[in-house]
């Protein structure tokens, strides 16, 4: 059973290294879907097993608890939909010119890659290792988003590289003092930084130099989850992404840096107590979701105006995380599930709406339910997702950090959280009705919609309906990572 | 070689950090600060190197070794690389703070970084821990770089200066980090630089110049 | 308009195998309406009579459960909907077709049912969550029903934003209630609803009545309902007006007056001022209303201010210890959420009926129906009766029975009681006085005369459907003014389930006389119709009488004041029958007006043309919305002034946050 931790590194290394040898062609897309596909299927396989406690493999080396497993579905998930819609998107912008072979085989190698750094970072007991892993991930990306070679995509790489970088070079220095505290509580210096360790040596660490080692990583993995600050970079990099990378770096990357943030959150307190994190964790989580709200209101861009979503969601999962009560942590989880899912749909038809038009300019789009049935309820079930209706699973996942913000007595944050939703809420739903609905222009361009986004699209569809209704076994999931994670009651 | 020796020698690499950064910040030309920069990789590199000699330990001093050919060696020769051969790229562009009031804030931060390193001095009495302000203070000094200068290399060699800063702290405070770390660390790093470096150049073929203002057309 | 298009359209589709389909669909969806509402009615009513129902489903709403609880007081809600949807239900089967509707909002519309009939049998805070917001998600789906038009849109959005607004409101109250209780079910909540903190409950007070009130159109966040209900399809704002501004109210009564008591005297007090304000308010602009619609969406304010004023006084009388009149008041709000349900779905469905018509909402364009369109007429009459609050209308009774227990509050020397009860008194006569006209507006201009257009000429009557539909809301009309007995034993048992606010006292006894015991009121509108009757028919036989020895009528050309002959467009328009109450509440409404006149090229003495334009925005909207949406975009801008693109201001940013945290860790 251990070595199921593997697949989901293996799987889509051996992907890469295909890609590398053949370059794109329909065969290497496919695996790389198939190794999206094991990283679900381990995930789902692990769901019962990790309940009672965590897995070890390889030694101490890697570790999964329920976190990692839920951090693993919702890799796969959106894994899954986001390379099924790469085989017919790339091989559309071949078609279009807006790419050539060279760059659709640096694509092919790229995306597994960066899917395996992911699943490094989240089944890696070290948080040394998860700490490469994650920086891992930023050098996989930066031509991932360049990968259109505009001038505006070398601006976004520039600013995702060279933010990004600071930021979690900051992180790495928190890493260091970690180390440091962790040697001197009597650690061995081979696990000083495995997570078991530091867990069971917590309440011996150095309060001080730990507090100073908190805030850089706060910082630091702050940065990649997109929070203030060093969020800046966002909006660049995930609306000059091609549509498939943005959907995997809004619906997972985001979420996977932020489940290194709990897993520091989970030693620290134990060490400081909630308080610190706590207060550290509301100042940028709010910060965050007021910058977010506040550019949202005067976006023109279409896909700058998911990425700021983006960046909202995961100002309110900070929020959600400060509260750090059993429900608030499992409702942290549904969202960021939920979120993954409404974000690669939207995106996926967002991508479709650039190609068409070669513009992502909300003004140039009208009309679009009218023009393209699947493209227009796809954009619309992916916005109805991202505003909270139901029955779509974002309701029941901000009600339940509602819940716990009040039962927590954060009831003035939550109020203050709820109206910047509302203001964010009112800016996605002018932009979606002026993109939406209404008759088209009379030269509107037609949406062309290859065969495998198209299957993408309803796939997540149906997915985000059933999450919706019920989260069946996933329930257990996220109330025993909470518990694993030391939530209060 | 003794303690005194040791300890000696090691103030003097961490103070020979610190004045490689100060030079960078006084520093214009490119050609220059990436020489400066190269020899702080050297200063960096003589950390690990003299706790080996001192202790008798082999694993540092490969370490340092490795350092110094990655630090002082293969990045520095990557990045004169990527500086144009034309007269006017070899210079740094009016910098958005002037000389005198960078060195200003250089002096600020160095105090900043004492006062901050504080209670790690008072977990660890040890000689090398007690530099580790020194380190500190690179790190916020190549912040500072980072903000203060327009050109893309530049800020690439601020980034460097960055992470020198750190792994002197990881070597100072703690011997150096779990080997896979320091590896996968270097790894990102070299990484880091090379697609910094092609960006440069690609950069240049988009824009015509490697100015960082030129950067501004993604906004809202 | 949809309309003007038919002729061409029907040419186009002809009998094909497009207008069976319709028809097909048409049917499906209004069978499924009324089949939904006639389950919703035969639900409520059991619920009114019978016990408590539970029905928990712990695996649906992740991390949350539904329950479902469903009392006496959520009964008559579903109850009342039930009805509403049974009505439209049928008409719709017509007027989808009329109107060509699209199949997704055919779909929608019974889901939209669903969902209302489900809030009030909502027995946890997340349940109750969750239907409100599929009721919002719905009615914001068949607004936008014909979105290829720019002002549906617009009224789209306006009110998804609005309707958020409430509902955090209303989130944010139910979870600080959960909270402070230790639970999210609403006996949990109530059990525990005497141990909160004073803050907790006047928190939740604020919040409920701005999110709830919000819903039932009240004032300040009122600006949604004229702005949705002209734009939605008529069935749609049928049962927005009926059926959906009742939940609002349902919130109110659930959560301040049921769960957490009658509360202070103030809580009561404001629900007065507030009630008191958005009636007159809503009246004042239904009075200088010219689009139809938009007069009976303010009317819709109008009627649930007065609800809401009832509310009030009950809360406020049985805070101040007068339970047996606070009862009395208490039953004048739910039969007058009743019978309004009853005269404004008459209405809607009535001027749905015009619109399919004439493709007109103006009433200065309409005119002259009642000889094209007489039942349409007569049904918008008895609905209009019942809007105005004149004997034999359907809201007539519970406005009397609002008046008697303002009028005999008790004068123990209550300061508070002694000024608002006779100023209540005054709003509500204001009130009624006001109503009237609007209603006499809308009815004269809109219905008799001549018509002033040329769709208003070609108008013809609606198919049976639609008559039928609105035949069974006339009938409601019929029963709650003459025979309001009929519902003395639901209210009764709604009442019983209220003791917070004088339930378990003598209260109205609703007969062929209608008896209120504890003040000796008594009235019978039974009696007073067959007296009306009577007397007509005692008129008309005395007229009748002296007949034969009369020379007989001629007829004569009408005296045009020299003009030539006299056109429609002489008559009375809506604009110019309002303009002296206009006048007199100048200052309230401030209305825009611009007169434009064009001379002559050739000479500046001669007019060739005057153009005459009026504009009556809302002020409430003006004076309170716009300054704050302004202030919103000002952040925003500032924000984005902030995030100019610079990498450095980025990394300094960056810079700073470090610092923040250097300091902050020492």
């Amino acid at each position: 059973m251990s070595y199921l931790l593997l697949v989901p590194i293996l799987a889509p290394l051996v992907a890469a290294g295909l890609a590398a040898l053949l370059g794109w062609r329909r065969l290497t897309a496919y695996v790389t879907l198939a190794a999206a596909f094991a990283v679900l299927l381990s995930g789902a396989i692990l769901v019962h097993r990790v309940e009672s406690g965590a897995v070890f493999a390889v030694g101490h080396l890697l570790r999964a608890d329920s976190l990692t497993v839920t951090m693993l579905l919702v890799m796969g998930t959106v894994g899954t939909l986001a390379t099924w819609a790469s085989v017919g998107y790339i091989d559309a912008e071949l078609r279009d010119g807006h790419t050539d072979r060279a760059g659709a085989h640096l694509y092919a190698v790229l995306l597994p890659l960066f899917l395996a750094a992911m699943a490094l970072a989240v089944v890696a007991n070290n948080i040394g290792v998860m700490w490469v892993a994650i920086e891992a991930t930023t050098v996989a990306t930066a031509f991932l988003v360049g990968h259109r070679r505009t001038r505006a995509a070398f601006e976004a790489a520039w600013k995702y590289v060279v933010i990004c970088s600071v930021g979690i070079a900051l992180a790495l220095l928190g890493t260091v003092l970690l180390y440091f505290v962790s040697l001197h509580a009597g650690a061995s210096s081979a696990h000083a930084l495995d997570i078991d360790t530091l867990l069971n040596n917590a309440a011996q660490l150095d309060p001080d130099v730990t507090r100073l080692a908190a805030g850089l990583l706060l910082l630091g993995y702050g940065a990649k989850a997109g929070l203030v600050p060093f969020h800046t970079w966002l909006a660049d990099a995930h609306s000059q992404a091609p549509a498939p990378v943005s959907a995997l770096m809004s619906g997972v990357l985001l979420s996977v840096a932020f489940a290194s943030l709990l897993r520091v959150k989970s030693v620290v307190d134990l060490t400081l107590g909630t308080g610190f994190l706590r207060a550290g964790l509301l100042v940028v989580g709010l910060l965050t979701v007021l910058i977010a709200a506040s550019l949202l209101v005067v976006q023109t861009d279409f896909k700058r105006m998911l990425a700021y979503s983006s960046m909202e969601n995961m100002g309110l999962v900070a929020i959600a995380a400060a509260a750090g009560t059993k429900l608030a942590i499992a409702a942290l989880l549904l969202h960021v599930l939920a979120h993954g899912i409404g974000k690669s749909l939207v995106f996926l038809a967002a991508g479709q709406l650039q190609a068409a038009h070669d513009s992502t300019a909300i003004s140039a789009v009208t009309g679009v339910l009218t023009r393209s049935r699947l493209v227009g309820v796809a954009f619309a079930v992916g916005l109805a997702v991202l505003i909270g209706l139901p029955p779509f699973a974002m309701f029941a996942s901000e009600l339940s950090i509602a819940r716990a913000l009040a039962g927590a007595n954060l009831g003035w944050v939550l109020g203050a959280t709820l109206l910047l939703l509302t203001i964010a809420f009112a800016s996605l739903v002018r932009n979606g009705s002026r993109m939406l609905l209404g008759p088209p222009q009379p030269d509107a361009p037609t949406i062309a919609l290859p065969g495998t986004v198209a299957a993408a699209m309803v796939t997540g569809i149906i997915l985000s309906l059933a999450l919706g209704l019920s989260a069946g076994p996933l329930t257990a999931l996220f109330q025993s990572a909470a518990t694993q994670l030391g939530a209060s009651s | 070689m003794s303690l005194a020796t040791y300890t000696g020698v090691l103030d003097l690499t961490a103070g020979a950090f610190l004045l490689a950064a100060v030079l960078i910040v006084w520093r214009r030309e490119l050609r220059s600060i990436v020489h400066l920069l190269a020899w702080q990789g050297v200063a960096l590199a003589a950390i690990p190197l003299t706790e080996g000699l001192y202790e008798g330990n082999p694993g540092p001093v490969i370490v340092g070794l490795v350092v110094l050919v990655l630090r002082a060696g293969v990045l520095p020769v990557l990045l004169l690389r990527a500086v144009g051969t034309a007269d006017a790229e070899r210079r740094e562009s009016t910098p958005l703070v002037n000389t005198t009031s960078s060195l200003l804030i250089t002096a600020a931060l160095t105090m900043l970084a004492y006062a901050v390193t504080r209670p790690i001095i008072a977990l660890d009495q040890a000689a090398a821990t007690r530099a580790v302000p020194a380190a500190f203070a690179v790190i916020l000094i190549a912040l500072f770089v980072m903000v203060s200068r327009r050109r893309a290399l530049s800020q690439a060699v601020g980034f460097l200066m960055l992470d020198n800063g750190i792994t002197a702290t990881a070597f100072l405070i703690t011997g150096g980090v779990p080997l896979i770390v320091e590896l996968g660390a270097s790894m990102d790093v070299l990484f880091a630089v090379f697609v910094l470096g092609l960006l440069t150049g690609h950069m240049r073929r988009a824009f015509g110049g490697t100015d960082l203002d030129q950067l501004r057309e993604l906004r809202d | 308009m949809t309309t003007t298009v038919l002729p061409a359209a029907a040419a186009e589709l002809g009998e094909g195998p497009r207008t069976a389909r319709l028809a097909r669909e048409a049917i499906a969806s209004g069978l499924a309406t009324t089949l939904l509402g006639a389950l919703g009615l035969v639900l409520g009513v059991v619920a009114i009579f019978g016990p408590t129902r539970h029905l928990r489903i712990d695996w649906l709403l992740p991390l949350a459960g539904v329950r479902f609880d469903v009392d006496p007081l959520g009964g008559l809600f579903i109850a009342v909907t039930g009805a509403v949807a049974v009505a439209v239900g049928i008409y719709t089967v017509g007027y989808a077709q009329r109107e060509h509707w699209a199949r997704f909002p055919m779909v929608v519309l019974p889901l939209f049912v669903a969902g209302m009939l489900l809030v009030p049998a909502a027995g946890s805070v997340p349940t109750f969550l969750l239907a409100w917001e599929l009721m919002a998600a719905a009615s914001l789906v068949l607004v936008l029903s014909e979105h290829n038009r720019g002002a549906v849109r617009f009224a789209g959005v306006f009110y998804a934003v609005m309707t958020q607004l409430g509902f955090v409101m209303i989130l944010l109250a139910l979870v600080l209630l959960s909270a402070a209780a230790g639970g999210d079910a609403f006996t949990t909540i109530a059990a525990h609803a005497d141990d909160m903190s004073a803050g907790t409950r006047t928190a939740v007070f604020v919040l409920t009545v701005l999110g709830f009130g919000s819903k039932a159109g009240l004032l300040p966040l009122h600006a949604w309902l004229p702005k949705a209900h002209p734009e939605a399809p008529s069935p749609v704002s049928a049962l927005m007006s009926a059926a959906m501004v009742n939940m609002g109210i349902y919130g109110i009564i659930r959560i301040d007056l049921q769960i957490l008591g009658p509360g202070p005297q103030w809580w009561g007090l404001t629900l007065m001022i507030l009630g008191a304000v958005s009636a007159v308010f809503g009246v004042l602009q239904a009075t200088v209303a010219t689009d139809l619609k938009r007069l009976l969406a303010y009317s819709t304010t109008e009627n649930m201010g007065l609800v809401t004023l009832a509310l009030g006084t009950a809360s406020l009388l049985s805070a101040s210890g007068a339970p047996d009149v606070a009862a009395i008041a208490m039953t004048a709000a739910l039969l007058h959420v009743l019978a309004h349900a009853a005269f404004k779905t008459l209405a809607f469905l009535a001027a749905g009926s015009v619109l399919a018509a004439t493709g007109l909402r103006d009433l200065d364009k309409l005119g002259g129906l009642a000889r094209r369109m007489p039942v349409t007429t007569v049904m918008f009459g008895i609905g209009a009766l019942g809007a105005s609050g004149l004997p034999m209308g359907a809201g007539f009774v519970s406005e009397w029975i609002l008046f008697q227990s303002l009028i005999h509050s008790p004068p123990d020397g209550n300061t508070l009681l002694a000024l608002a009860m006779p100023l209540s008194v005054g709003a509500v006569a204001l009130t009624t006085g006001l109503g009237i006209a609007s209603m006499v507006k809308a009815f004269g201009v809109g219905f008799l005369a001549r018509p002033r257009s040329v769709a208003a000429e070609d108008a013809r009557e609606s198919p049976m459907s639609m008559l039928t539909g609105m035949g069974l809301a006339a009938a409601a009309c019929a029963v709650f003014a003459f025979w309001p007995a009929l519902v003395a034993p639901a209210l009764r048992g709604v009442l019983d389930a209220l003791p917070e606010v004088g339930g378990d006292t003598a209260g109205v006894q609703l007969a062929t006389f209608l008896r209120l015991p504890g003040i000796d009121g008594s009235l019978s509108p039974a009696l007073l119709a067959v007296a009306l009757a009577a007397g007509v028919l005692l008129a008309f036989a005395a007229s009748r009488w002296g007949a034969r020895h009369r020379p007989a009528p001629v007829e004569v050309p009408l005296w045009a004041c020299g003009a030539e002959t006299l056109s429609p467009r002489m008559q009375y328009t809506a604009t110019s029958f309002a303009e002296p109450l206009q006048r007199v509440f100048d200052n309230v409404l401030r209305p825009d007006t611009d007169v434009e006149v064009t001379h002559f090229a050739e000479s500046q003495y001669l007019v060739e043309k005057v153009t005459f334009t009026t504009r009556l925005a809302d002020p409430v909207e003006q004076r309170l919305y716009t300054p704050v949406v302004g202030a919103v975009i000002a952040l925003a801008q500032t924000v984005r002034r902030a995030h100019n693109g610079s990498v450095h201001l980025y990394l300094l940013y960056g810079a700073i946050g470090l610092l923040v945290v250097l300091l902050v860790a020492q």
